[in-house]
């Protein structure tokens, strides 16, 4: 303002008061024109005029950021998470913000916003130690929209599921500022929960992501395969994740607690797990269970219901990969550390249905005290008819009852252990029908004899060829239609020779199942080992399984499971290290065990 | 002036909005119908338990009868079951037509 239009604006404004009061003007009021002149200027000028209306307009909004200000200022964590509400419908007083939002600040007017929330979040400005964390501003810019553009719409969860994974890369940035993140680590928390769940949702609704789907068929830039929404849903959350994982600022309390951002890491990997689970991308959880491994605090400092959780996801990844002796090692412990209450039930079921399978495929059937919990209901019907196969050796049973086409099939599927148990069972149920047949028809040399006990290699193929076929025969045959009467030529059909009994009894011997050889030109399977074990040759030649495998697994160190973080250590791998060839220290190297012959 | 003392009064508005709404929205889209038909559930959900871990005597490990879960020794020596008698007729059988 120049002094000639402050004169002006003092003369006027004079005029004006001496007018009210109806007397001279006196000197002393030239003392205050100067500053009532600004006042006026102050007033009529056109951009202070929008930002007081805007004021004016939006005072909820305005006592809002005040109050989310004062808890940056006080580092008052629980209070801005409960402020920040993420589920609509949300209650009158965020109603009536949202109006304000929408009159003072509609969609397209994030410069303004942006504006108003960097004036009023002065805490978060100015930072911590010098280092701002404009990123929390941003956030908060995004939260606004969110709010203002948000809609409880069945039809629109995909624009939902946008704005919150938004909110989510937000909300991520803000995590990552070295002394202030961890302020929003309950926000990132309860937003990834519902990521999670829309993402889960989506997949589920095929015809809301139609249009996403059809778009991603011509595949990624790279002519690789497009990331699906659940996949990017994850990899959003694993930003989070590595962010706990990384913080360097905190650690484990004196109580052995997890501090600062170090709390989120198993919250986040669960959400993380789940929807890599549900959507069946399990492929990308590896990276989650190696990066726990290298760089989490042990698992032991985390509240239960997260170990829980995270040891049945790494449970059934392991049984995924083959690897059955480390799941049921994480699978028991996180059964045996489930709450016993009746509500918790589903979660022990689902703990149950994987320790069950990983155990069976070890040799080792659920008892009927174990069948019998509620947890269990329906679990018999389903586990125990493989049982009983396994134990006669009762070929036919145990391919019917894991028929593609049987009553079970989907069931088995539904809990993805289908492929296994029928790959992984066989081999016990080879053994029971070896262990039969010399029963039935084997030789029992005296004990002082040389002659080792034997079975003809033609009472096994005689007992594999009918035991196959016992029971209903032809289900086992499934063709898809698409194949049906194509000629293969001679492809050996599913008769049994010497020679694939010779190879069963191979595959059994190699895996420490049988004890004894070949005699390939006598065509007997011998057995060996029965002075040791005082002349009884049932255990000295058909060793138990379960006793069997679990040696072998400690042996190859498969008592130590990737990803399962039990001690606090520095450098690779974590766990407790022991030199010395066997010990499995990636994901990579790990061997597969009880691999059918 | 501190935020946080002066929002107080505004305080449980909020907790009312993020508190009771979350528990109506917490199944907002339909479970998928294959799960449905073979009655288990698809997801492992959340454990419903508020607050505090659940204690040490509450764990499934620790409940009295929590011992002889699995069944090593299953192997059956009996050979009078319907399999083993009919199994052994036709070795038998087998063997004769030598």
């Amino acid at each position: 303002m120049n002094d000639a239009r402050l004169l002006d604006l003092r003369d006027e404004v004079l005029g004006q008061v001496a007018h009210y009061i109806g007397l001279p003007i006196p000197e002393v009021f030239e003392e205050i024109a100067p500053i009532l002149a600004q006042a006026v200027v102050l007033a009529k000028d056109p951009r202070h005029q929008t930002e007081q209306e805007a004021d004016m307009a939006t005072p909820l909004l305005g006592q809002y950021l005040v109050a989310i200000n004062g808890f940056i200022h006080a580092r008052n964590e629980s209070s801005l998470a409960e402020w920040i509400a993420l589920e609509p419908p949300f209650n009158s007083h965020y109603q009536g913000m949202i109006q304000e939002l929408n009159q003072a600040y509609p969609k397209g007017s994030d410069a303004a916003l942006e504006q108003k929330c960097s004036q009023a979040l002065r805490a978060a400005v100015d930072g911590d130690d010098g280092s701002p964390w404009t990123a929390f501003v941003k956030f908060m810019l995004q939260y606004l929209a969110y709010l203002r553009d948000v809609s409880a719409d069945e039809s629109r969860y995909l624009e939902t599921y946008e704005l919150l994974s938004e909110l989510q890369q937000r909300a991520n940035s803000a995590l990552s500022h070295s002394t202030l993140g961890h302020l929003v680590l309950p926000i990132v928390v309860a937003n990834a929960k519902l990521v999670c769940r829309l993402a889960i949702g989506l997949d589920k609704q095929p015809e809301l992501i139609a249009h996403l789907k059809s778009a991603g068929q011509a595949g990624g830039e790279d002519g690789g395969p497009r990331e699906t929404l659940p996949e990017r849903a994850a990899n959003i959350l694993r930003q989070a994740f590595v962010t706990c994982l990384n913080d360097r600022a905190s650690g484990l309390s004196a109580d052995g607690k997890p501090e600062g951002k170090k709390r989120g890491i198993y919250m986040i990997a669960n959400l993380c797990l789940k929807i890599l689970f549900q959507c069946r991308k399990t492929r990308n959880a590896t990276q989650i269970f190696e990066n726990i491994y290298n760089l989490s605090p042990p698992l032991s400092a985390y509240p239960k219901r997260e170990r829980v959780t995270y040891l049945y996801y790494l449970g059934r990844f392991l049984f995924g990969n083959s690897h059955f002796y480390r799941a049921q090692l994480a699978l028991q412990y996180a059964y045996d550390e489930a709450p016993a209450r009746p509500e918790c039930a589903r979660q022990r079921r689902h703990i149950l249905v994987y320790l069950i399978a990983s155990n069976i495929i070890l040799g080792r059937f659920p008892s009927d005290a174990l069948l019998n919990r509620p947890e269990a209901h329906g679990l018999r019907e389903r586990f125990l008819p493989l049982c009983f196969a396994i134990q006669e050796g009762n070929l036919g049973a145990f391919r019917q009852h894991l028929a593609f086409d049987g009553p079970n099939a989907d069931w088995f599927l539904h809990f993805r252990i289908l492929l296994q148990l029928r790959n992984r069972c066989e081999p016990l149920v080879w053994r029971s029908l070896v262990r039969k047949t010399w029963l039935l028809n084997g030789t029992r040399p005296l004990p002082e004899s040389k002659v080792t006990p034997q079975t003809t290699l033609d009472d096994l193929v005689t007992a594999f060829t009918w035991a196959s076929n016992h029971g209903a025969p032809g289900t086992n045959d499934y063709t898809d239609p698409d194949f049906h009467g194509v000629d293969y030529g001679d492809t050996g059909g599913d008769s049994i020779d010497a020679t694939a009994v010779e190879s069963k009894l191979s595959s059994l011997i190699d895996q420490g199942l049988l004890n004894g050889f070949i005699a390939h030109k006598q065509a007997k399977f011998a057995i060996t080992g029965v002075k040791a074990k005082g002349g009884d040759v049932l255990a000295a030649g058909f060793p138990q399984p379960w006793g069997v495998l679990k040696g072998k697994a400690e042996r190859f160190g498969e008592d130590e499971v990737p990803g399962w973080k039990k001690q606090q250590q520095g450098g690779q791998g974590g766990g407790a290290v022991r030199p010395g060839p066997g010990v499995v220290m990636t994901f990579g190297s790990m061997k597969a065990i009880g691999a059918a012959g | 002036m501190s935020g946080a003392a002066q929002s107080d009064s505004n305080m449980q508005k909020h907790k009312d909005a993020t508190g009771s709404d979350s528990k109506d929205g917490s199944q907002p889209l339909q479970p998928q119908k294959a799960a449905a038909q073979l009655e288990e559930d698809d997801e492992f959900e959340d454990f419903p338990i508020e607050g505090q871990d659940w204690a040490k005597e509450e764990e499934v490990g620790a409940q009295a009868n929590n011992t002889h879960l699995w069944e090593e020794s299953w192997d059956d020596d009996d050979t009078s079951d319907d399999f083993s008698v009919q199994l052994k007729e036709e070795l038998k059988k087998m063997e004769s037509r030598k």
